[in-house]
């Protein structure tokens, strides 16, 4: 920052800089503060609950936030990868509607094959690929049929939601395994297991989406489809792998909540609009305002902290919903302000 | 003509085919009616045809229509049930106050208004995305909400206390037409009207289809689409009002249960057009389908849950044969 400074007034008093570079200096300074500036709002918010609340910045609460995270992280990752491979555009490019349906359908198919007396390697057999099978027909409505993605997953939302209704008759599925406590369980080092797999699976996630070709190709397919078709990627089938991952995202989600609320229960819905923001947000959190795996990680566990740190200051945490809100407009407008200036 | 009519003969078999997929939706409409008066012998009872009305229909069309205002534009908007909370809440509060209706009723719409509005200064005042901003505004709308209602408590009206302009909006009737019907009536002519036959319509359209040309060619384009929103705001407060007659309650962020239905009707509805675009008889027509899915799946006594995957299946379908029908079209 301040170096910055120095180079924009010695540039003013000895050179003849035409004011556009000198409005670029500027613009490059905000980009910067804009880029920081999520990690430092980030570190504020920690640091501010950890003075006020006493017990928020000990190793038990942060994995318990990161157990409590794990869900909507989990699914919000299975999105980002859509978002990747679909451009930012949110009606026309990539967007899953069918997230969250999806899972609570995982959950309670995992729960009903475990109350008909099958073992937890059917029930997680049945959940994943029940949550495939969810992504695979998104797939082919987007990429055989041709329907938008908004359009396409919205269908499929609501036939999931249906499906789910059907199977539970709208009642709780109670499910009790061996396997399931040991998930929603602690693990080593005091934290729960369920953090553990968020981590684990962050680390899976962001391997092969930000470290391999076919991460590269899946970017590469979003940002500027015709060039990657003229490059010779498989686009389509790269955009059909998009929902199957994230399918398959919904799942694992559906498995983790199972263990987590001792059974499938209704209203995974309501997970729809958190796991968007928590994905959309995710951008924030890269030097190129992309959508990307650590991101959406974080922006998942900003969520998770900012629930927990009100529920330790007694704040109704219905307010998080107003803080996501103003998050994403306040990002938002301050992305697009500059783009605008650096044009 | 004899040419025309000659040249239709010639491949006639394609072209009732072509028909078909183009009004797939009334095709859709016929189909699903035909098969539920069969199906249900009290489907088509009078009674039950004015409930498909009343109860499915007007609530849903009204945020439909503020809907395809919006994606009309070119946007969306996910706050449309933000808008009708927002303008139910104002109702409630002031006649509970002792305000009188019309007061209540404009504060309401006016509230809707504002919600419109705040899109409007993020959406057009900055350049943010309309799916963005609209669902900041509804994640801001709901915990606003919560604000308001000390946590999400209703608000009632006591039954004493309601004066007869409120009940007659909800329930009331103009030589037996119940007066909801009259409204969503009203509202479903003037915004056909403004859509298709008024500058304003025309212009938005432009916007919805090519903003840059639409810049290019000398539109205000900022202008247009703040106002846009401003009106789908206020639009879908009408919802608000008469859910709040109705029932007699206000519900915080009850409103969003409109949304997913309302983007599904109107997107329906774009396969009416030739173009593909958003237009009023489309989306109504698009309700319409949904409110009679909705009503006959109970009435033939189907599980209740298998509604809204019969729902769900029926956009599926109706979606995939038009976005099959632009392809060839584009392919041709």
């Amino acid at each position: 920052m301040s170096v910055n400074a120095l180079f924009t007034s010695t540039f003013d008093t000895d050179s003849e800089t035409p004011p556009a570079k000198r409005r670029n200096w500027g613009g490059q300074a905000a980009a910067i503060a804009l880029r920081g500036g999520s990690f430092i709002a980030f570190a504020a918010i920690l640091l501010y609950f950890s003075i006020t609340a006493p017990f928020f910045f000990t190793i038990g609460n942060i994995g318990n936030v990161l157990g409590q995270s794990a869900i909507l992280g989990v699914l919000a990752i299975g999105l980002t990868v859509v978002i990747i491979a679909g451009g930012s555009n949110v009606v026309t490019g990539g967007i899953d509607l069918s997230v969250a349906a999806n899972m609570g359908l995982s959950a309670a198919v995992y729960a009903t094959v475990i109350q008909l007396g099958y073992g937890d390697g059917l029930a997680v057999l049945a959940a994943i690929s029940t949550g495939a099978l969810i992504g695979a027909v998104n797939a082919f409505a987007v990429v055989i049929v041709g329907v938008v993605p908004l359009l396409a997953t919205l269908a499929v939302m609501n036939v999931v939601a249906g499906l789910e209704l059907v199977l539970t008759q709208n009642t709780v599925v109670p499910a009790a395994t061996d396997f399931l406590s040991f998930l929603s369980a602690a693990g080593p080092f005091g934290l729960p297991v369920l953090a553990y797999v968020l981590l684990v699976f962050t680390a899976i996630a962001t391997a092969v989406v930000q470290f391999t070709p076919m991460g590269l190709r899946l970017y590469a397919t979003g940002e500027f489809p015709d060039a990657a078709r003229a490059a010779g990627l498989p686009v389509k089938g790269l955009i059909a792998g998009s929902f199957l991952a994230s399918g398959f995202c919904a799942g694992l989600a559906g498995i983790l909540s199972v263990s987590y609320l001792s059974g499938s229960t209704t209203g995974a819905g309501d997970m729809l609009l958190p796991v968007v923001v928590t994905a959309l947000l995710g951008t924030v959190f890269s030097r190129r305002l992309v959508p990307t795996i650590i991101g959406t990680l974080l922006s998942a566990l900003l969520v998770g902290f900012l629930v927990n740190g009100f529920q330790l200051l007694n704040i109704s945490s219905t307010l998080v919903n107003g803080v996501q809100g103003l998050l994403i407009i306040l990002v938002v407008s301050a992305t697009t302000l500059l783009r605008r200036q650096e044009n | 003509m004899t040419a025309g009519l000659a040249s239709r003969g010639a491949n006639s078999g394609r072209s009732i085919l072509d028909r078909l997929v183009r009004y797939a939706l009334i095709v859709a409409i016929i189909t699903v009616f035909a098969a539920f008066s069969a199906a249900a012998p009290t489907f088509l009872a009078p009674a039950n045809l004015q409930s498909i009305l009343v109860n499915n229909f007007t609530l849903l069309a009204i945020v439909a229509i503020a809907m395809t205002f919006a994606v009309s534009a070119g946007g969306i908007d996910l706050s449309v049930g933000t808008a009708v909370d927002f303008a139910s809440f104002a109702f409630v509060s002031l006649v509970l106050s002792g305000q009188p209706v019309p007061l209540a009723l404009l504060a309401g719409v006016a509230s809707g208004a504002l919600v419109g509005a705040f899109n409007a200064v993020l959406i057009a005042g900055i350049g943010i995305s309309p799916f963005l901003a609209t669902l900041g505004t509804l994640f801001i709308g709901r915990s606003l909400q919560q604000l308001l209602t000390n946590g999400g408590n209703p608000v009632y009206l006591p039954p004493a206390g309601i004066p007869e302009a409120f009940r007659f909006i909800g329930h009331g009737a103009i030589f037996g037409v119940p007066f909801p019907l009259i409204v969503v009536l009203v509202v479903i002519a003037a915004s056909a009207a403004v859509l298709s036959k008024t500058r304003f319509g025309r212009v938005l359209t432009a916007i919805g289809i090519q903003t840059s040309v639409a810049r290019y060619s000398g539109i205000a384009v900022p202008a247009h689409v703040a106002v846009t929103y401003i009106v789908a705001g206020a639009i879908a407060a009408i919802a608000g009002l008469i859910l709040t007659s109705t029932v007699t309650v206000y519900i915080p962020s009850s409103g969003n249960a409109f949304l997913l239905n309302a983007i599904g009707a109107t997107f329906i509805g774009t396969t009416l057009s030739p173009l593909g675009r958003p237009n009023i008889p489309g989306t109504v027509l698009g309700v319409l389908l949904l409110s009679i899915v909705s009503n006959g799946l109970l009435l033939t006594g189907l599980n209740f849950y298998w509604q809204q995957v019969g729902t769900g299946l029926l956009i599926f379908v109706v979606l995939s044969i038009s976005f099959v029908n632009q392809r060839a079209k584009r392919r041709a």
